[in-house]
């Protein structure tokens, strides 16, 4: 068989060769794009301390003041000071702080994690569990990542650089707000839940990955553009003052405070901007190339002009949501913040200039491109166990394209069209791209997703379209939405189903329904429980055999019969997420309360109209809190043997898998042999005595496979989780519901957790996802797994998550695509919720691992996001390179 | 006082290892000596209103918190203790 470079005209694909394969043939970036990218690539991530010192000043400056103006104010003087930094070539400039990658720690919400080892701040959070998962994150040790203290730099979270002269005032502001954060607060109060001591032994465990409350209170939700767009910030500002104006002295009047509020911040947002162009002026006046000084010149009249009114054209408006966007996730420590269907948002500008001549698709592209460079810098300031062992550096800014416009029709478009090209082109981890797929998008729009996913970006994901809007009508129907808002949905986060609204955007007299989102968070309250982890705990009667520390009171339970272990399970897992809940709430009620949403609650339908925060459900929608797990697979195929095993055909008792498991069934660990992959493991010198039972519990049916023995297990679990999220209620009164994605979770959650009874050795990373087969073990190719995989309805979830990785040589070419479009659309007909991939070869993943600065822009895909290799972790990149790897489709 | 790139109104920081001269367009380093053409940046240890008290840290008019490398371009208390 020919290779793919002798053989262009070859359309039907080929088998792989001896020697790695690269991915299909790209155009590159634009000249101003690869420069960027060249400076990314440089770039490390930097955190400094000029917003939390400002906003720490004025927040002590106004001790007694109402706390929403408070919070105001502060955010103001925070935007106020901070130092813009415009870089070479930017068309779209602003950043989140005065370095490429910069962010800052957020003292208001957590402070302990971010201090010395030694103090006894972070030891404190230690003991109560917060930082466990902290010390099983292993942090990837490439690209920009700061791994160690160096020089003037010191090191934070394995991540963050900090310059040395920053460190003292870092500790002493950190120490201003001990006993005053939303952690230490929350903190306090959910020591007042009964059964506080099981939720510190469920977090030091690890059976939870983290808290919502003070670590990531916002994101996993789409944002909404609309009230900058029609009404520019002095609009805002005369909408806050005629509602001053109407409610001042009248009952609800924290309506006062809040327009108030939202007034005060938009000053310090128009500051900020301003002092952006202030920065572009001067660095027009330097600039001795006539057309970059041009570029200045015009950079700055245009932040003057955003920085008070609508937006005159596309790069106007591109400019402004990119503000906007940063403004928000500059309140808050924020992952999965979406700009959603900005490409329907935005079509009528762009329409307009592609008219008028003002623009064409090369400088479009060129824009979007820069778009993507700037998202990509996008950094979140957090603690190892959730930047690492959660977000894998990445912050999942997901940019959604297609789906159905307000009235049905199909809503892709030719700006969307420039959108994915850019995303070809610009290959960059952010932002990730999504297809809202319906049977009514067309063909070509479809081929050209295809052929972004095919060239390894690992974007776009393919997510259906009607399972989402049935999911929203389900569980947003109580607060009122109908079918045709259903259809303003996108993805928040990296898979979040979030639900949105349509709203009217005047221009040149049409009115133009763009869609975004209308309510908070969509991903917060019980954050990630390990699966497997609850039911070894179960076959220990409540211990944790890692640790020897009780977690649950005995269950008492002889677990003579499966039925008697499921029960066991699912009473674990009940109190696991019975107590998380409370504690989660109290967290969320301290931040609503000490850090209240300024910017996004101005931002979402209808705070702005109701004079609410979304912490007073001033959003549209607000059922929003949900219960997420990891190692779905691992638990199925566990659960699978031993009732094959031990209550079906009774090979061994349950004290025999006891005893296996306790003895990592004869192997080292995976510490031992520095590999968290299964299929590197090496077997130590009780091998012997393990190897029968290792091998029927290897051999037993596996989730994957189509087949009926395990898939009805699997059929049992989602039907019944689905179903018990609905029993708990949120902060905000609502029911919860299931959300089934893995992020990065299944890294360290795996590190912590014994081997399991479906053959997995101890310490090694769990399946990845939620409807991902474990590696390997997925024998009867992709239509079997699809089978296995929509054996349930997926519209009971807010999502579910499949990642396949498929060898460049099986959709090379143009039949390769046509085929590729069969097999999702396939997944997606049988009812499947979202499908991504992963276009490699396996081998050069092997090859990046031992040469990671010879494969400096390779990104993979991961659970949700794509990343680049050399940042991501060493749990993960195992676990992606042991994926089942599909040679033919 | 040592003045370095760190310190120059024509220093653009990358990140925290590195940056580029607005001027030039090289590339240097926050911690290199300025040159020739250096300007002093607004901060802290810079302002009238600023009184050092250990390393790194300070008083902001005899009374607030402050630390000498902030960066003071956009605060309106600012002056100068000594002119250029």
């Amino acid at each position: 068989m020919s290779t793919p470079e002798t053989a262009p005209a070859n359309y039907y694909g080929h088998r792989p060769n001896d020697k790695i394969e690269t991915r299909e043939q790209k155009p590159q970036p634009s000249p101003r794009a690869q420069v960027a990218r060249e400076l990314y690539f440089e770039a490390k991530s930097s955190a400094s301390m000029e917003f939390p010192y400002w906003y720490t000043r004025r927040w002590e400056e106004l001790e007694g003041e109402i706390p929403i103006i408070r919070r105001a104010e502060a955010l103001k003087a925070g935007f106020s000071h901070l130092t813009p930094a415009i870089y070479p070539g930017e068309l779209l400039p602003m950043g989140k702080a005065a370095y490429l990658r910069g962010s800052y720690p957020m003292p208001w919400l957590s402070e302990s994690f971010f201090m010395a080892a030694e103090d006894k701040f972070y030891q404190e959070a230690l003991e109560s569990g917060k930082l466990t998962a902290d010390t099983f994150t292993t942090m990837g040790t490439g690209g920009g990542n700061v791994t160690r203290s160096i020089g003037n730099v010191i090191s934070i979270a394995g991540k963050f650089g900090l310059r040395v002269e920053e460190m003292p005032v870092m500790v002493e502001v950190a120490k201003r707000w001990k006993d005053k954060s939303v952690d230490d607060i929350g903190h306090k109060y959910e020591q007042l839940v009964p059964g506080y001591k099981e939720k510190e032994a469920i977090m030091r465990s690890v059976i939870c990955m983290f808290d919502s409350g003070y670590t990531l209170p916002q994101g996993r939700e789409v944002i909404n553009y609309y009230y900058p767009l029609q009404y520019g910030i002095e609009g805002i500002k005369q909408i806050c003052d005629d509602n001053i104006a109407e409610v001042a002295g009248k009952p609800e009047m924290d309506r006062l405070y809040f327009y108030q509020a939202v007034r005060i911040m938009l000053e310090g947002v128009q500051a900020w901007i301003r002092n952006y162009a202030t920065e572009a002026s001067f660095l027009a006046n330097l600039e001795k190339n006539a057309i970059r000084k041009q570029e200045y010149e015009e950079m700055s009249e245009r932040l003057h002009w955003i920085s008070s009114n609508r937006p005159r054209d596309f790069h106007d408006a591109l400019q402004l949501t990119w503000t906007f966007h940063l403004a928000v996730l500059n309140e808050d420590a924020i992952s999965g913040l979406s700009p959603g269907r900005v490409g329907q948002v935005l079509l009528p500008y762009w329409e307009r200039d592609i008219k008028s001549g003002k623009l064409d698709h090369d400088k479009s592209i060129e824009l979007l491109e820069c778009m993507r460079m700037k998202f990509t810098q996008i950094d979140c300031f957090a603690s190892m166990g959730v930047v690492g062992g959660v977000l894998s550096g990445n912050t999942f800014n997901n940019l959604c394209l297609g789906g159905l416009t307000k009235e049905g029709a199909s809503a892709a478009n030719d700006l969307e069209m420039l959108i994915l090209e850019a995303g070809i082109r610009c290959d960059t981890p952010q932002p990730t791209l999504s297809v809202l797929y319906d049977e009514k998008l067309p063909e070509e729009f479809l081929l050209k997703g295809v052929a972004c996913t095919k060239i390894g970006t690992g974007y776009p994901a393919w997510v259906s379209n009607p399972v989402a809007m049935e999911f929203l009508l389900k569980n947003y129907g109580h607060e009122g939405m109908m079918p045709e808002e259903a259809r303003a949905w996108s993805i928040g986060g990296c898979l979040e189903t979030s639900p949105g609204s349509w709203m009217p955007l005047e221009l040149d007299g049409q009115v133009h329904w763009i869609p975004g989102g209308s309510a908070p968070a969509t991903s917060v309250g019980v954050h990630f429980i390990s699966l497997p982890k609850i039911l070894e705990v179960a076959l220990f009667d409540g211990m944790d055999m890692r640790t020897g520390e009780r977690i649950f009171p005995p269950h008492r339970l002889p677990l003579n019969t499966y039925d008697e272990l499921w029960t066991a399970f699912q009473k674990y897992f009940s109190e696991a997420v019975h107590v998380l809940t409370l504690t989660n709430n109290i967290q969320h009620d301290a931040w609503r309360k000490i850090s209240p949403s300024l910017i996004n609650s101005m931002l979402k339908p209808d705070c702005l109209k109701l004079g609410k925060d979304i912490g007073q459900m001033g959003s549209r929608y607000n059922t929003t809190f949900n219960v997420e797990t990891t190692g779905t697979a691992n638990l199925v195929n566990s659960l699978a043997s031993l009732k094959l095993n031990v209550y079906d055909e009774g090979h061994y008792t349950l004290d025999d898998y006891r005893q296996a498991t306790l003895a990592n069934f004869g192997y080292k660990t995976a510490n031992e042999t520095g590999s968290f992959s299964l299929i590197d493991q090496l077997p130590n010198a009780h091998y012997d005595t393990w190897k029968k039972i290792h091998k029927r519990s290897s051999e037993a049916p596996k989730y994957g496979n189509d087949h009926p023995y395990v898939d009805s297990i699997f059929h049992e679990w989602e039907t019944w989780f689905c179903s018990m999220a609905h029993n708990y209620q949120s902060l905000y009164g609502q029911p919860l519901y299931a959300c089934q994605i893995s992020v990065s979770t299944h890294g360290p959650m795996g590190a912590v957790t014994l081997a399991s009874a479906d053959g997995r050795l101890a310490g090694t990373t769990f399946s990845d996802a939620s409807m991902s087969a474990y590696p390997g073990t997925d024998k009867n190719g992709p239509y079997a797994l699809f089978n296995s995989a929509t054996c349930w309805d997926h519209s009971e979830s807010q999502n579910s998550q499949l990642n396949m990785k498929i060898h460049p040589s099986a959709v090379w070419g143009r039949e390769g695509s046509r085929k590729f479009l069969d097999l999702i659309r396939a997944y997606l007909r049988k009812g499947g919720f979202h499908i991504q991939f992963n276009v490699v070869d396996s081998r050069m993943l092997k090859e990046a691992q031992k040469n990671p600065d010879q494969y400096r822009g390779l990104m993979v895909r991961v659970a949700g996001f794509t990343q680049y290799w050399v940042e991501l972790g060493k749990q993960i990149q195992d676990e992606v390179i042991a994926r089942t790897e599909y040679e033919e489709i | 006082m040592d003045l370095t790139c760190n310190d120059c109104i024509f220093y653009l920081p990358v990140d925290v290892f590195q940056g580029t001269c607005k001027i030039s367009k090289e590339k240097t380093s926050p911690d290199s000596p300025c040159c020739k053409d250096a300007e002093r940046l607004p901060k802290c240890k810079f302002c009238l209103h600023f009184m050092s008290e250990k390393d790194y840290l300070g008083k902001c008019m005899g009374k607030t918190l402050a630390y000498p490398d902030m960066v003071a371009s956009n605060c309106i208390d600012f002056e100068w203790a000594q002119k250029n």
